[in-house]
């Protein structure tokens, strides 16, 4: 702890500069009542090199994805994210500022966000970004609530939300916890066998507030159906389309079929994945949607000499100034992690997410290619169009399934009876840019190996 | 460049990619599908974009570039250690789906935290779930909700907050269906037990406080505020933005609290990241603990095939609470930064009581010192104490309206000129309870010498006359920014040139 305290040993000097003579005075206006009066039953310090060690060993005993040939995707994706965004995130003018309150002295930060939202506006479609909020799934409630305050008045189904009933169960279960307090009543929208949305059903939801849907679905299906939502609900019913990034370097923006507001998880441009945060929520929408979003907006302005400056603006929606009448709590939110999209997106340019997009999704292609010559599996929404991801159904346990990949250094997916309970036989299999073709054979050989074995049994 | 969206390259060039598996014409969407038009991103090579955002850094400051006493936000040193230790392939490139055997040794690290800071709170069940401070309030308060809705006390619709409370407290309580219920502080910036008597009642769901508060002062009275909520039977609530101050000195739990959220950024350092990541962790007492969010972490003997991959013979395991009120972010909470917070604690271990100590030995040593400099300057007139105090704790506050009023210049002014100075600046016009507000904490990771100097240049900056003050700052990368203009001319996105 030594080498954090410059004024450790120095302690009596600065105490009787202020004519004290212990530490104890400094804490003299705390009742004994409420005293501890013990020292804390926790280890001894450590130093910088037995902390290192002691993590090495801890971490070094999880078995990180690289180390396997991983097919595990399922919201976050292993994507290479190039050598300089590290190098630069981590110079300690980005790394180690606060929130920019005062924008003389941060127009590194500032500057870097309002490119981040240029970035994030023209990626998905829509006029207006925020810097960031937690992850997918936050950046999803918040947009659920964000549409109730817009349209409550005007609908004819009031507080209510219709969502697609293909959403991850554990974004789901946050939509709940960000709904309530508000008293949104979510209903589900049903799906095909097929994987793609009961168009006629969306028809119930016109008039009510908003309508969330998610492109690429939770099954890794592309559902071109979409593209008629905002015809179907009007006006007056926002849409919201929750994306994976990568896919618009193929995939049309949902700005630019009707969506209101776009919502997604931005990890795969620029973050790791590291087990599951600190990542970063998209959050984007029209103009109709500015007053009442949430989260942090920066604005271009000038100084007194009238020189570009940008700043925080809109501030009057924000907890600091609105309190309990704000449009989110949030106060912190993940601008270091956008700061890290937004090189890898500067890096890549636009015929980069392009060639990204298509390196992840012919590697899915290339993979179901193979995988519909098994016999004994099969690919339930196979007449559907994947990004990077597929449902495989198998003749036997999806569990057994991937503790025998396992055993040959493979991880084959998501199981995901962790979600259906009942789809106790379907696994999620991911295919990106860090797949190569020995990869999906190996996959291929081994679950046709498995899959017959299974047959035999049986 | 001034920015990003000047720098415009060939078409096609730029970063390179391997080739993938399949060629392009492999792909046949629909038109209902196929995206018409790219996205207008900049074209930047690797040298471009290295030096575009080595510029950019230049003009931010960071505790790296130099002191940053901002009040509240703790902005302490961050060991480099702690990145190196992020970037390991066991935390980086660890997918929260994979499982238990998998994660070992990271879910190992999760209970040692869940524990440490149960140890520290007085607390009996941490979850680490919350990735933010704001965020672990408005979980806290959903468990309260959820712990009355089980028990049919349904009627309980209030949240009391103190006016000096942050500004998420109210808005955490809000999201979750509350009415607020503000009560005035006393002169002295302390809680008042009588505005407080007035109104708890059977309607009382929480009251949400902050000790120290956020004038960086003790509340004396706080076993008597927790008995007078309980009394009506309601819970209280510990905002832990200032649990910085007391760590191995007092507790939430010793004081009488229910819930408790940590800012694990603050109180043990994650770099800030100019706005985040965070990380929120909550703790409770076991009333509660069935309703937190999971999974939580356990721990037990391996059974089996588990003593393959446990650690140090013990397996680790997740659970579900009984009640839970489900998740609040989609994975387990911001676990990069739980891992650089556990590596900080490590650093201390028992000894935490230590860092408390040093960061009010500091903060106390500053306000001194910024009386003694301002006294032998001449200028101490124009300063007074944001708050009547033998004793700050890890922060304080001062407020300018004596500079205000016999001279025209505002706490703004005095920020505005400190940043000339070479210095961030300290929160100003929070709390809204001291006018002309300045909010001071230095942390224990600033030197005696930083300390003095800076009170040397906050009276010189007391000593500059009005006018200069309210151009300052001038030697900044741009001067005063016009917010009005901002607000009046939306301009939230690069104009491209058809626009």
């Amino acid at each position: 702890m030594v080498d954090q305290l410059p004024n450790l040993g120095r302690e009596a000097e600065m105490l009787s500069a202020m004519g004290m003579s212990s530490i104890e005075d400094l804490f003299a206006d705390i009742p004994a009542e409420v005293r501890m009066t013990e020292e804390l039953s926790l280890p001894p310090p450590q130093s910088e090199e037995e902390i290192i060690a002691d993590a090495r060993r801890l971490l070094g005993a999880n078995v990180a994805l690289g180390e396997r040939v991983s097919f595990l995707g399922a919201g976050l994706y292993r994507n290479y994210v190039p050598a300089s965004v590290f190098q630069l995130v981590t110079r300690g003018e980005f790394l180690t500022a606060y929130t920019p309150y005062q924008p003389e002295v941060s127009q590194g930060m500032l500057q870097a966000m309002w490119e981040f939202q240029t970035l994030i506006s023209e990626l998905v479609g829509l006029p207006v970004a925020n810097l960031s909020l937690y992850d997918g799934s936050t950046a999803a409630a918040e947009a659920l609530t964000c549409c109730v305050r817009v349209h409550n008045r005007k609908a004819t189904q009031k507080d209510t939300v219709y969502v697609s009933e293909l959403t991850p169960p554990d974004r789901l279960s946050v939509m709940y916890n960000y709904c309530q307090g508000a008293e949104i009543n979510i209903k589900l929208l049903r799906h095909h066998p097929d994987g793609t949305l009961d168009l006629a059903g969306v028809a119930e939801a016109a008039g009510s507030c908003g309508v969330y849907v998610e492109q690429p679905n939770p099954l890794g299906i592309l559902d071109g159906g979409l593209s008629q939502l905002k015809e179907i609900i009007g006006e007056h019913t926002a849409l919201i389309v929750a994306v994976q990034p990568v896919s618009l370097g193929l995939i049309e923006a949902p700005g630019h079929y009707g969506a209101d507001i776009v919502v997604g998880e931005g990890q795969p441009l620029g973050s790791p994945i590291t087990g599951g945060g600190p990542i970063y929520g998209i959050f984007a929408c029209s103009k109709a949607y500015l007053r009442l979003m949430p989260g942090r907006i920066v604005g271009r302005s000038i100084d007194v000499d009238e020189k570009v400056a940008y700043c925080l603006t809109l501030s009057t929606r924000e907890q600091h100034i609105r309190r309990h009448r704000a449009t989110s709590n949030i106060c912190t939110n993940e601008t270091l992690i956008a700061l890290m999209g937004a090189m890898h997106m500067s890096l890549l340019g636009p015929e980069g997410l392009h060639t990204l997009a298509v390196r992840n999704m012919t590697a899915c292609i290339l993979a179901k290619q193979k995988l519909s010559e098994i016999s004994s599996i099969t690919l339930p929404h196979d007449k559907s169009h994947h990004f990077n991801e597929f449902v495989i159904e198998l003749p036997g346990s999806g569990k057994d399934c991937l503790a025998y990949l396992e055993t040959l250094g493979i991880i084959g997916g998501f199981d995901l009876s962790a979600w259906y309970p009942e789809r106790t036989n379907w696994i999620l299999a991911t295919f990106t840019d860090q797949t190569n073709a020995n990869q999906i054979e190996l996959l291929v050989t081994h679950l046709a190996v498995w899959a017959s074995s299974q047959g035999v049994d049986a | 460049m001034s920015h990003l969206f000047e720098f415009n390259g060939a078409e096609g060039q730029g970063y390179s990619q391997p080739a993938p598996v399949l060629p392009e014409s492999s792909i046949a969407l629909p038109e209902s599908l196929a995206r018409k038009a790219l996205p207008r991103w900049p074209r930047l090579s690797e040298p471009e974009m290295v030096r575009h955002y080595t510029w950019l850094s230049k003009r931010n400051f960071g505790i790296d570039t130099g002191f940053y006493p901002l009040g509240s936000c703790t902005m302490k040193h961050n060991p480099r250690v702690n990145e190196v230790i992020a970037q390991i392939p066991g935390i980086a490139d660890i997918h929260p789906h994979q499982p238990e055997h998998q994660i070992q040794g990271l879910l190992a690290i999760f209970y040692e935290m869940q524990y440490m800071l149960e140890i520290c709170s007085g607390m009996d069940q941490v979850t680490l779930q919350p990735v933010a401070g704001a965020q672990g309030e408005f979980t806290a308060v959903r468990c309260i909700q959820e712990y009355f809705r089980l028990r049919g006390d349904t009627q309980r619709t209030k949240v009391i907050v103190p006016d000096s409370a942050h500004g998420t407290n109210p808005a955490s309580a809000a999201m979750c269906g509350f009415e607020i219920v503000e009560i005035p502080s006393k002169a002295d910036g302390r809680i008042d037990l009588e505005a407080l008597r007035a109104v708890a009642d059977e309607t009382t769901a929480v009251m949400m406080i902050t000790n120290p508060n956020t004038l960086g002062l003790f509340e004396p009275d706080i076993v008597e505020a927790s008995a007078i909520v309980h009394g009506v039977g309601g819970q209280m609530y510990y905002d832990g933005a200032n649990f910085n101050a007391i760590l191995g000195i007092t507790s939430p739990g010793l004081m009488g609290f229910d819930a408790v959220h940590f800012n694990l950024h603050k109180t043990f350092s994650q770099p800030h990241g100019g706005g985040g990541p965070g990380s929120g962790p909550i703790g409770v007492k076991s009333h509660l603990a069935d309703f937190l969010p999971g999974p939580l972490v356990e721990q037990r003997a391996p059974v089996g095939e588990e003593s393959n991959t446990a650690i140090d013979n013990m397996w680790y395991g997740w659970y579900q609470p009984t009640h839970t009120i489900g998740k609040v972010q989609q994975w387990h909470g911001n676990a990069g930064a739980i891992i650089r917070c556990w590596a900080y604690y490590r650093r201390y271990g028992r000894g935490l009581k230590t860092m408390s100590e040093h960061a009010v030995l500091n903060a106390n040593y500053l306000r001194h010192a910024i009386h003694k400099a301002t006294k032998a300057a001449g200028v101490d007139s124009m300063v007074r104490d944001g708050a009547d105090a033998v004793v700050a704790k890890h922060e304080f506050t001062l407020s300018l309206a004596p500079a205000l009023e016999m001279h025209g210049i505002s706490a703004m002014d005095v920020a505005k000129g400190l940043l000339d100075k070479g210095y961030m600046a300290p929160t100003v016009y929070f709390p809204l309870v001291v006018p002309e507000c300045m909010m001071v904490e230095p942390t224990e990771t600033e030197s005696k010498e930083t300390l003095d100097d800076f009170a040397t240049h906050f009276a010189e900056v007391l000593q500059v006359d009005a006018e200069t003050l309210h151009a300052a700052p001038i030697t900044t990368p741009v001067r005063r920014v016009d917010e009005v203009y901002a607000a009046r001319n939306l301009c939230l996105r690069h104009p491209y040139d058809d626009e």
